[in-house]
């Protein structure tokens, strides 16, 4: 194999256990367990099913289903995450002072935990009644 | 400020090209994913914490601007997903086809592929979108 900088770099990031190293990987494999994820929920929710056939009962029919909730569940754990964490990456690139970056990663894990728990909660808790 | 100059217009001067180009590309639709997903879990949270909201939100969701932006949205999840396979499949298992001649030609048969597969999501929700919205 030519070894570049390129798959140099890959190959000491699938090594390492630096925390970056670890959030390089988890981008990764959670990226690619997410195309079915979102994928999925995408395909039959806004293209099969769309938007007008959408309501309350759709939802509490669906949640009726433990798979369903599983399903949910799992495509918000990971796809927050992997978003969250890509946004801070992204920023990383921009944000160059060590402060600053500190106080950004710690502000994005607050709104991480809050808006994670706040879904959580709701696919546990189920449909109320209006 | 020269960071963010160097990422936006660093195409007509940087190499990478069609590279470049992905690389902006995955990053605006990740990003805009993001904030949609954002709102999205709030917006589903009500029908625990707020059921009699949540149809207020679907009805939004039902108006044409946003029905529009589904349909950039949805190409948004694809390309980003096509795109983000072609990353991990390369980092983790071929990183030599990082060589730029190989990178660019991947990066394009990227967006072939996924404006391939958005196009029949994106005739059905048009279709959706006439037949709900405008009566046809």
């Amino acid at each position: 194999m030519n070894e570049t900088q390129t798959t140099r770099v890959i190959l000491q990031l699938k090594e390492s256990n630096a925390y970056e190293a670890v959030a390089w990987r988890w981008m990764r494999y959670s990226g690619l367990l997410l195309i079915p994820l979102a994928w999925g929920h995408v395909l039959i929710q806004d293209v099969l099913v769309g938007v007008h056939r959408i309501d309350l009962d759709y939802v509490a029919m669906r949640w009726a289903m433990l798979g369903w909730r599983v399903f949910d569940f799992l495509l918000l754990a990971f796809a927050f995450a992997h978003g969250m964490n890509g946004l801070r990456q992204v920023l990383n690139d921009y944000i160059l002072n060590e402060k600053w970056r500190r106080a950004t990663s710690w502000f994005l894990l607050g709104v991480w935990l809050v808006i994670s728990l706040i879904g959580g909660l709701a696919i546990v808790g189920g449909v109320g009644q209006p | 400020m020269q960071t963010i100059r160097t990422t936006l217009f660093g195409l007509t001067t940087y190499r990478g090209r069609m590279g470049h180009f992905s690389f902006i590309f995955h990053r605006l639709t990740g990003l805009g994913t993001l904030l949609f997903l954002t709102v999205h879990i709030l917006d589903t949270a009500t029908v625990y914490f707020f059921p009699s909201l949540y149809q207020h939100a679907i009805d939004i969701y039902r108006s044409t601007p946003f029905m529009i932006g589904e349909i950039v949205l949805v190409f948004c999840v694809i390309y980003h997903g096509v795109n983000g396979a072609r990353i991990a499949l390369f980092d983790l298992f071929a990183p030599q086809r990082w060589q730029a001649s190989m990178q660019s030609k991947s990066a394009v048969i990227t967006l072939v592929i996924a404006i391939l597969l958005w196009l029949p999501a994106a005739f059905i929700m048009a279709r959706s979108l006439l037949i709900n919205n405008f009566g046809l």
